[in-house]
């Protein structure tokens, strides 16, 4: 058994750190202050049920490509990577490459990166998802805490810097939101107008994500912001340290029937705008994102338990939710007339293309869009969406492709019997 | 140039508004009239509330700061008229709403931020029966306005005949076979999109009603057919001539259990409706209601080819209005 460095094992050392730390113990917290600076993910990789993990599937070039030759002749020259088409509809959206920002935890460093981030993706056509509560928690139009841009700042700086005919902004809205109203109050704002008047304002229904399935959102906030939100949210009156409070968010509830008709309802309450469904990594990923489909959803997202999270219990992050590989084996390759997103963990281009290989449309970075800008916050998310362009353009053109929609499970090697059907 | 409608005191002098107010005065007169006829109570209607009617497509709803509290404006009263019919079996109010519509929508001629409609409730009552008096205080209010501003409004073109009766009880799936039949797109398991249903108005000779919508197209007070499952038991009322929807109404879900699951499937969270659920924790009767929209109705009755046409102080969506 491992010991730490006082010579106590694991067991003794969580439970003494449960005993002294009390309630911050189910976090991977040592201290409040850490809370907003960094951003959290599952800390030991699942395999799938086949046993398989992303690193143990190779990505498998032919020698005889017949894509290269079609490409060949529409060129009338040999084709390089720079050839290979990216561009790819993006959940309704046309995109310039199979990605797109996800909606980023509540923390401070997602709320301070959030001009940024949206100018950024803006500026290159790459469509956003701006996430649940931040309308709630740091206002709609005027700022609630002064540091901290306001959700129409937010979708402003995004809407300013788009070319035309690319991208798209979409709206997570969460229980708490709903009781606010926010896409009603959206699809009437005369400042949505341009992006609704192009098709390019979606909404998006979080069911759960990938960190923290079946628990809702969860910040921890100071004492005045807690008497402030206790109106709206569950606010736990216990100090986990410094006077700050957890602040909850209800999961949902779903049935088959609550989920098909709250699509429907979607479709039917906002004709211009496309629906997006973000499901969390569970048993019956399956059946829901099918429900989805079949209800009209213009994407379903499945967030793998790779997902990243502004905080989730320690217990969440080691234990709970399925890998994003058994849900896309799960899933199996939707009918193309479905668009599927997968997000957790992304961020290099090999697993990227694997996702695509595997039935998935774009792929949702968070967590490294954020650690991109954190490392320079004037040029690196540029410069990180650079090297991803080249390298998936360099990838794809490796296996014989030039266009993403050709990625199938072709292009992979997977180890013999793991995979029973895909 | 200002736009009419932003110009109250210039709209308010023209002929044609005065004659539309007036209008709009006596077929309110004959409504009340014929309601109270039939054992209605009048109520004044509430003004604001924590919650209020969720069941509006892509509108916002105003919010005010009631003690500290957000409170809404009524969008409809329809949380309150089941709250009613704990005094009375037959209610009804005329009744100021808002719902701050998409800024698309100020060009149909149909949309109004603020507006009034006529809002009844009837306990132990079906939909059939709420389309009964649907049927009957429409034509009360047309026959009403025909005899006495008849010629009139024959002076400034509008020839208002009688509406033929019974009207016609479509289903939603009818209309969307006979929309198909017509080359025109119409999703089935949507609403009836306001260019269809002004296709679907102008073909007819009469009103007629369009029941049976969809689950997914309204709110969750809009009762699921036991027997049809996906099936709403609610309707509207649409008049001839292109003017479209005029009446909306249902048969209520009223049962605590199947209201909660009704919630969830709109996208609400029964905590915000508190009120509204412990009530429904004591039981409330079954009952069928509908509202029937003032200005819509003078624009018809009129003839008029915009229902701002139909305010005195008209609130087009979109824009800041007097």
């Amino acid at each position: 058994m491992p010991v730490d460095a006082a010579g106590l094992e694991p067991w003794e050392a969580e439970s003494r750190r449960r005993a002294k730390d009390g309630l911050l113990a189910l976090f991977p917290l040592r201290d409040v202050s850490e809370y907003g600076h960094r951003t959290f993910g599952q800390r030991t990789e699942r395999a799938a049920r086949s046993g398989l993990s992303w690193d143990q599937i190779a990505l498998a070039p032919p020698l005889f490509t017949p894509k290269r030759f079609e490409r060949m002749l529409e060129l009338g020259r040999e084709p390089y990577f720079s050839d290979v088409d990216l561009s790819t509809k993006v959940g309704g959206f046309a995109s310039p490459v199979p990605f797109y920002l996800s909606a980023m935890g509540g923390t401070s460093a997602a709320s301070h990166g959030g001009f940024a981030l949206a100018t950024t993706a803006a500026q290159r056509g790459i469509p956003l998802v701006l996430g649940e509560n931040i309308s709630t928690v740091r206002g709609y139009e005027k700022r609630t805490q002064a540091d901290h841009p306001s959700f129409k700042e937010r979708a402003k700086a995004y809407l300013k810097a788009l070319p035309e005919k690319l991208g798209g902004l979409v709206i997570q809205q969460s229980v708490e939101d709903a009781d606010s109203e926010l896409w009603n109050h959206v699809y009437s704002d005369p400042d949505f107008e341009p992006l609704l008047a192009t098709g390019r304002l979606g909404f998006e229904l979080k069911c759960g994500q990938g960190a923290k399935p079946g628990l809702g959102g969860l910040t921890l906030v100071g004492a005045a912001d807690a008497k402030r939100l206790k109106t709206k949210f569950l606010v736990q009156e216990h100090d986990i340290g410094h006077s700050h409070r957890m602040r909850h968010s209800a999961p949902g509830t779903y049935t088959e029937e609550i989920l098909r008709n709250q699509v429907r309802l979607m479709r039917n309450n906002y004709p211009r705008a496309r629906i997006w469904i973000k499901l969390p990594p569970t048993r019956d990923v399956d059946a829901a994102a099918a429900t989805c489909w079949d209800a009209g959803a213009d994407a379903v997202t499945v967030d793998g338990a790779e997902g990243g999270t502004g905080l989730a219990p320690s217990a969440f992050l080691d234990h709970m939710g399925l890998p994003l590989l058994e849900c896309l084996f799960l899933l199996g390759r939707p009918d193309a007339k479905h668009c599927l997103h997968v997000s957790g963990g992304f961020h290099e281009g090999a697993r990227i293309v694997k996702a695509l290989c595997l039935g998935a449309r774009a792929v949702g970075l968070g967590r490294a869009a954020l650690a991109a800008h954190d490392a320079d916050e004037d040029h690196g998310l540029g410069k990180f969406f650079d090297v991803l362009d080249l390298e998936l353009r360099m990838l794809v053109s490796g296996l014989g492709k030039y266009r993403v929609p050709d990625l199938a499970a072709e292009d992979l090697f997977l180890p013999r019997g793991t995979v029973p059907t895909f | 140039m200002r736009p009419e409608w932003s110009q109250p005191a210039l709209h308010l002098r023209k002929p044609e508004t005065k004659l539309a107010l007036r209008i709009q005065h006596r077929a309110c007169d004959a409504i009340r009239a014929e309601l109270t006829h039939m054992g209605f109570v009048e109520f004044l209607a509430p003004i604001v509330g924590p919650v209020t009617d969720p069941g509006i497509r892509g509108a916002k709803q105003g919010v005010i700061d009631y003690y500290g509290r957000e409170y809404r404006v009524m969008s409809s009263g329809i949380l309150y008229k089941q709250l009613a019919l704990n005094a009375f079996d037959k209610i009804f109010f005329n009744a100021p709403n808002l719902r701050m519509e998409p800024p698309e929508t100020a060009t149909t001629g149909r949309h109004l931020a603020e507006f009034y409609q006529i809002d009844l409730e009837m306990a132990r009552a079906t939909y059939d029966d709420a389309m009964d008096v649907a049927e009957r205080i429409t034509v009360a209010a047309t026959n009403a306005v025909a005899k006495e501003f008849g010629a009139q409004l024959q002076e400034q073109g509008r020839i208002l005949k009688p509406l033929r009766q019974p009207f016609p009880r479509l289903t939603h799936a009818q209309c969307v076979e006979r929309l198909h039949a017509a080359g025109r797109e119409q999703d089935p398991r949507a609403e009836i999109r306001w260019p269809e249903e002004e296709f679907l108005s102008a073909q007819s000779d009469t009103a007629f009603f369009i029941k049976d919508y969809p689950k997914g197209s309204r709110g969750f007070y809009d009762q699921e057919d036991p027997k049809r499952p996906g099936i709403l038991k609610d309707f509207d009322l649409i008049l001839p001539e292109g003017f479209g929807e005029v009446v909306s109404g249902a048969e209520r879900e009223y049962q605590y259990e199947r209201i909660i699951a009704r919630m969830r499937e709109t996208g609400e969270n029964p905590a915000k409706y508190g009120w509204y659920v412990d009530m429904l924790k004591q039981g409330i009767p079954p009952s069928s209601g509908f509202g029937i929209g003032v200005e819509r109705l003078t624009r018809f009755l009129t003839g008029l080819d915009a229902v701002w046409k139909a305010r005195p102080w008209p609130k087009v969506p979109g824009f800041p209005c007097p």
